[in-house]
């Protein structure tokens, strides 16, 4: 019997026993061709899925390659089914090849003549296709290159975009690395990107993402449009852009709701394309504006569907995805694998931390007990009611206030989704709400104040959830939140687990009704957190009262 | 030459008697009486051709080049007509071929006199009876020409005649002196005729004695055009006709327009029917030059295949049969809770194969075959009667507590020797039905042959390769080119992929366990089982292969527990309970939640118990969620309480309640205080309005309602017997076949003699007591001794006789009868008694 770390599940599964000698030496071989999808603290589960391989295959390993790895680390006997599958799934990608032709433009060419039969048999095929040049080749419409990849995924052959990239209008960019310098990792993750052509990185939150896309900038120098989730993202950016580059503030333009600036780097919102008037796509226009050399999509997970659409006809142009998880709730990893590129840098959030780049976070859960009127209500509560009522309970508020007394000196953060209780929260803390109808620039001002140390207690909605960089929060308390969705819990821990001045621990605390579906939701949550290997425990609210000032948790 | 044959037989020494039985079990079922009867059966068709089917295509063709023979033949003159056939390649190659040829030859020939298919000296071989008749027509050639012209008119055969003469009649003549000098004639109808080519004979006659000399044909050949060679080059090998329109169309020589044409103008070629032109045997004779086999190969075809680490194939069909003994278990336990129901017209209907197929996380058709090998295991059974359900049976509550590696082999037996198909499931029927699992349609007669079969090429491919399904099928065919097995290329793949699937074969190699399996099956194993390691089963050689059982898990704070092997039973059955499994393999992960915990908590488990496991079992501390949720749940669990009662006494008055609690006469109604106004009792609701009234109250029975009954359903078994084992295809033992030759050859001195039924001796015989007897014949079947028996016939008159007693079983002695002078079936408690002959 073989002495391995990982054991192959029949499910494609791996299960890699992080305590084993040979744990990471496997973890690195098994990386290229499997996701991990679970990292408790024994054994990593990683699940070997057709865009894995077709994603390992694209970054040059063979199917061989994979079936010896899986081998040689396995202690068990490999599930013969599992490898012939890997070899065949690893086989369709780049049967079919997209390229350029001399003559005919955009051609679509396999040396499988079966295959291109195949695929050219399909209804969705036919009217993305041109005149057929001879029995290997068809000719493409250069504007349908984004559509033919995601129609290929779909039917399961992949094709391998070779057709290259234009260069665009050149524009000077350089990293200043004044005082600083680019972390190991984000060097190989924009190397691997410029390596690759097109592609998506993956980073934790906090792993500093947007200095990977400067360093893309600086490898491409041209013009460049970098998409992001909202406003104050935008803004984050640009002072990133302007402290990291050579970039100046003259050179980089902001194109959102309120202003409209087309400069050689702009920096456009999701929302501002996305937005319809007379059911047109009003800022179309930006795609052409210039000669972009490059495109940044930050955040590919939460990537609208119309982007999508937009970004099929951006397929001549060089684009990087930057994302904490290639997970999306909508199941659309398909279409961000064909239309922005294979995964080309991954790095493990565990791995990140034990480096020391992202603060170490304890999660704790305060289960809080009900009072017996609050449990008659809630007994008799319209089921659609039910939630909103079990998140929002005195109880569960009292619980929020005593933990952010304990907590007090530090800078804390309370979550929430109601703003009712938010606004009461802040209330009783004497502490600024942020949500939805907070003016951009109150908003930038008082996180500057949380920064700065000014205010120590901020209440924020889910507004708050994406792309805004609040270094020095070491705290956050989750009072209610939407139905234990993984993507936002992935964003709320990002929120705490940016690196501290004083390199000290962050702590994540949910409160929770006992005995309501408030508890399944922190269930997922749960699983969520322990997964990503977070240590988690789970506390009574009784215990946070009658310890007083003391920790329970410690 | 049916006496010579006769006479030849009985000439066999018994031994080579023996051999023949052996070979050909068929004739002596039922023992035939004498020499003649067994020479007869022998040359029977039906027994002929079931000979004929168990040759490979190398004795088939020696025995086709034989039976093409008109007399005898030596066994010299064979082998160098043989070697004419063997295909031309190199010199060395040639001379390599021929000598394997000699060595396969003279096995081949040895084999058929075994078989009794060939018989004589080697100076004078000859086709048993009925080869010949069987084997016609030989090698893919047509008929004769006085068959293929049979039908035609004679003037049309008279102006043939002179086409074929007016090319020179000189040439004719010429011809005829060439025909006696080619060394070989092959039996046609017109070589037995030749010498009457006069002018009198009919003019078919004529025209196939022209025919069959060769210089005539040669000539003929040489006249025609290019394409109408070619045509001739196609139907030469067979088969021997082809489809032409207005085949019986008027030609002559001269005036012929097409190949085709010219090919029937010079006999060449005759039309058979309205489409359809055949070409005469004797002209394909001459095409063959002088062959009659046109690639033969003295050893079968190679086997191609991939070859790979025997060591890592053998780990991997170890790992597969780990798998499959657990998905085995797994069955039987999903289907003690939660039986499948019998269709009425037997079998398991579509609907529950693709839940129990979903449940096992499998495909369908492995599915089936879990399920076809428990049911031929007899693990699971159907209760036989209408509407029954299919439940594991109490063979499976022994199987289960075996070892794994006994346990897979009980499996792996069961399916090699089990005669149906699980392959077929799901496809339709010649009625386009649906072919269901368990149904009696999937019987194949020949499954278990042909998987036997394919294992044996898998063995005989060495060790390290695993052979393609194209060239184990090639291989197949080889063995038995004349075998009709339905669907056997189907059958071979698909024992192929079920092999795998089981673990007999690992990455398509065939494992030292599945190599032990194979040796099991005397008939198909000796030929390739090595002479090594004999000695060890399939469960021996598996059991180092297994992973090691383990006794610890990994627990986690995302509620799972990972099981790094297989658990111990004891292990694994308990965290089954308090766990749900969520991905299997060479690992179990488990996941604990809510409902898995208040399984455990259900099932008697106390929430200190669970945790005191966890930590035994846990290599780390028991993680903090974990432990909350253990305690969260025990916390919540039994706060309602809910019981069985059969009765109650209900009184608003709790005094009167007190009253009969305190009554000595109701201690016997074992009632219990739920409130002071509710007794709960165990008898029955009638018992205790008959209890009170007894005692002296009036009692009013209530309605059932509110009374909950819980209970969960306990595992169940069937009450139907297990499926017995079908007879495997082994041959018959070797008891049986030295009897059978030692009756036939009693029968036989009989026969000879003429002697009449001898009479038994006077007198009764003595009495003996019936294990006495049983132990008399057991020692008159050893010795092959004579015996004088009393016996009571069906009549129930008292007779006696002298028997040579063969074989006793279920009951039976089936014996030769001396007074009889047949062999016949004795009911042994119908002997009254036994003594010696002299």
């Amino acid at each position: 019997m073989n002495d391995g770390p990982l054991i192959v599940q029949s499910d494609k599964t791996l299960l890699l026993e992080v305590d084993h000698e040979r744990a990471d030496e496997c973890r690195k071989a098994i990386a290229p061709f499997a996701e991990l999808e679970r990292a408790p603290e024994h054994v990593h589960t990683y699940r070997v899925t057709p865009l894995a391989l077709w994603n390992a295959r694209a970054a040059g390993h063979d199917a061989e390659q994979v079936v010896d790895t899986l081998i040689g680390f396995s202690r068990y006997p490999v599930p013969h089914a599992l490898l012939v599958d890997v070899v065949e799934t690893m086989a369709r990608y780049g049967r079919l090849r997209l390229e350029k032709h001399p003559t005919h433009g955009l051609v679509l060419t396999s040396t499988d003549r079966a295959v291109l039969e195949e695929v050219l048999r399909s209804k969705k095929v036919q009217p993305l296709v041109g005149e057929r040049i001879d029995a290997e080749t068809v000719a493409v419409h250069p504007s349908e290159r984004g559509n033919i990849k995601q129609v290929l995924l779909k039917l399961g052959w992949p094709a391998d975009d070779l057709a290259g990239y234009v260069d665009g209008e050149h524009h000077p960019i350089t990293l200043a690395e004044d005082g600083w310098t680019l972390r190991s990792y984000q060097k190989e993750a924009a190397d691997a990107f410029w390596h690759g052509g097109s592609g998506v990185v993956v980073l934790p939150c906090g792993a500093g993402k947007t200095i990977v896309g400067a360093a893309a900038m600086a490898h491409a120098r041209a013009t460049t449009l970098i998409l992001v989730t909202n406003t104050v993202s935008a803004h984050q950016w640009k002072q990133e852009l302007i402290k990291r580059t050579s970039l100046t503030a003259d050179e980089i333009g902001e194109y959102t709701g309120t202003k409209k600036e087309i400069r050689p780097v702009t920096i456009a919102t999701y929302q501002v394309m996305t937005t319809k008037r007379q059911g047109v796509y009003r800022h179309l226009e930006l795609f052409d504006a210039r000669d972009w050399g490059l495109v940044v999509y930050d955040e590919v997970h939460l990537l609208p569907a119309p982007i999508f659409r937009m970004t099929a006809d951006l397929q001549a142009r060089r684009r990087i995805g930057l994302t904490a998880t290639l997970v999306r709730e909508d199941g659309r990893e398909g279409d961000v694998f064909s239309l922005i590129g294979p995964k080309r840098y991954d790095a493990p959030w565990k791995e990140m931390e034990n480096q020391g780049w992202i603060a170490p976070a304890d999660c704790v859960e305060v289960r809080v007990t009900l009072s017996d009127e609050e449990r008659l209500a809630y007994a008799m509560s319209e089921a659609e009611e039910r939630y909103r009522f079990c998140a929002t309970t005195p109880s569960k508020n009292r619980i929020a206030e005593a933990l952010v007394r304990r907590h007090a000196g530090e800078q804390v953060l309370v979550i929430g989704q109601y703003i009712d209780q938010l606004d009461e929260l802040g209330e009783h803390l004497d502490a600024p709400v942020i949500k939805g109808e907070t003016r951009v620039r109150e908003r930038e001002r008082l996180f500057q104040a949380f920064r700065d140390k000014e205010i120590q207690v901020l209440v924020v909605s889910k507004v708050a959830n994406f792309s805004i960089d609040l270094p020095e929060a070491s705290i956050a308390i989750q009072v209610s939140g939407t139905f234990g969705s993984r993507q936002e819990e992935a964003q709320r821990l990002g929120r705490v687990l940016r690196p501290k001045a004083d390199g000290g621990g962050a702590r994540f605390y949910s409160v929770v009704s006992r005995d309501t579906v408030d508890q399944d939701f922190a269930a997922h949550r749960q699983r969520f957190l322990a997964e990503q290997g977070y240590s988690y425990q789970i506390v009574d609210a009784d215990e946070v009262l009658a310890e007083g000032e003391e920790d329970p948790a410690r | 030459m049916g006496g010579d044959f006769t006479a030849w037989l009985r000439g066999r020494a018994d031994e080579q008697l023996r051999a023949l039985v052996t070979a050909r079990p068929e004739l002596i079922m039922p023992v035939p009486p004498h020499m003649e009867g067994l020479a007869a059966r022998a040359a029977t068709p039906s027994a002929v051709g079931r000979a004929l089917d168990r040759l490979d295509r190398f004795r088939v063709s020696v025995a086709e080049t034989l039976a093409s023979r008109p007399g005898p033949v030596a066994y010299e003159e064979l082998r160098s007509s043989l070697v004419r056939a063997l295909p031309h390649r190199s010199r060395t190659e040639d001379r390599r071929q021929a000598a394997a040829l000699a060595t396969a030859l003279r096995e081949a020939v040895d084999r058929l006199r075994t078989a009794c298919l060939i018989f004589g000296p080697d100076e004078a071989l000859l086709p048993a009876p009925g080869v010949r008749e069987a084997l016609d027509p030989p090698a893919g050639l047509g008929p004769p020409a006085a068959e293929v012209f049979r039908h035609h008119a004679p003037e049309s055969l008279a102006v043939l005649l002179a086409d074929i003469a007016s090319g020179g009649t000189a040439a004719g003549e010429a011809g005829t002196e060439a025909g006696t000098g080619q060394d070989m004639t092959f039996m046609t109808e017109s070589a037995a005729t030749a010498g009457e080519t006069g002018r009198a004979a009919p003019p078919v006659r004529r025209l196939a004695a022209l025919l069959a000399e060769p210089g005539t044909v040669e000539r003929l050949i040489a006249e025609v055009s290019p394409q109408a060679r070619a045509a001739l080059d196609e139907l030469a090998w067979g088969p021997p006709s082809g489809r032409v329109a207005g085949a019986r169309r008027e030609v002559r020589a001269a005036t012929a327009r097409s190949p085709i044409e010219e090919l029937l103008a010079r006999g060449l070629l005759g039309a058979t029917g309205e489409e359809t032109v055949t070409l005469p045997r004797e002209v394909a004779l001459h095409l063959r030059g002088g062959r009659l086999h046109r690639d033969l190969t003295p050893g079968p075809p190679d086997l191609d295949g991939v070859a790979r680490d025997q060591a890592l194939a053998e780990r991997t069909a170890a790992g597969q049969a780990f798998t499959f003994v657990r998905t085995v278990e797994e069955l039987c336990e999903l289907w003690s809770h939660d039986p499948p129901g019998v269709l009425r017209a037997g079998g398991l209907a579509v609907r529950d194969l693709k839940r129990t197929a979903q449940l096992m996380d499998l495909p369908e058709w492995a599915a089936g075959l879990v399920v076809e090998v428990a049911h031929a295991a007899g693990l699971v059974a159907s209760g036989g009667s209408v509407d029954g359900e299919w439940l594991p049976t109490s063979a499976y509550d022994a199987w289960r507590v075996k070892a794994t590696e006994d346990r897979w082999a009980l499996l792996a037996s069961a399916w090699a020797g089990m005669d149906r198909a699980p392959g077929l499931i799901g496809e339709r029927d010649e009625r386009d039905r649906p072919i269901n699992a368990l149904h009696p349609d999937l019987r194949r007669s020949a499954a278990s042959e042909v998987r036997l079969r394919t294992l044996s090429v898998l063995a005989a491919a060495g060790p390290g390769i695993a052979p393609t399904a194209a060239s184990v099928i090639g291989r197949l065919a080889w063995e038995q080119p004349r075998r009709r097995v339905a669907h056997r290329d189907r059958l071979a793949e698909f024992t192929l992929r079920e092999a795998e699937h089981i673990g007999v074969t690992g990455l398509g190699v065939l494992s030292g366990h599945g190599r032990a399996l194979l040796r099991a099956f005397p008939s198909y194993g000796p030929a390739y089982a090595p002479k090594s390691g004999t000695g060890s089963g399939p469960a021996e050689l598996l059991a180092p292969l297994l992973p090691e059982p383990v006794d610890r898990v990994l627990l986690q704070a995302d509620l799972t527990a990972v099981a790094p092997g297989p658990l111990t039973s004891d292990l694994g059955r308990w965290l089954a309970l308090a766990a749900d499994v969520e991905s299997k393999g060479g690992a179990t992960v488990y996941r604990f939640g809510e409902n898995s915990i208040r399984r455990a908590l259900d099932a008697g488990q106390a929430a200190d118990e669970l945790l005191a496991m966890l930590e035994r079992h846990s290599a780390t501390p028991v993680p903090q969620p974990l432990r909350y949720l253990v305690t969260d749940v025990a916390r919540r669990h039994g706060r309602l309480r809910v019981g069985t009662a059969s009765a109650y006494i209900r009184c608003d008055d709790p005094a009167v309640l007190d009253e009969v609690v305190a009554d000595r006469r109701a201690a016997v109604l074992r009632l219990r205080r739920l409130a002071p106004t509710v007794l709960a009792s165990k008898t029955s609701r009638a018992t205790l309005v008959d209890a009170l009234r007894a005692m002296g109250y009036a009692p009013v029975a209530e309605s059932l309602e509110g009374d909950v009954l819980v209970s969960r359903a306990d595992a169940r078994r069937t009450e139907g017997q297990p499926l017995t084992r079908a007879g495997t295809a082994a041959g018959p033992d070797p008891d049986m076949v030295a009897a059978a030759v030692r009756a036939i050859r009693a029968g036989d001195d009989a026969h000879l003699a003429r002697r009449g039924p001898s009479d038994a001796p006077r007198g009764q015989v003595p009495r003996s007591p019936s294990t006495a007897t049983i132990s008399a014949l057991q020692e008159a079947i050893r010795q092959g001794t004579r015996v004088w028996i009393g016996y009571l016939d069906s009549q129930g008159h008292a007779t006696s006789r002298i028997l040579e007693p063969a074989r006793m079983e279920g009951g039976y002695l089936t014996a030769y009868d001396e007074t009889r002078a047949a062999v016949h079936r004795f009911a042994l408690h119908r002997i009254t008694g036994i003594a010696d002959v002299n």
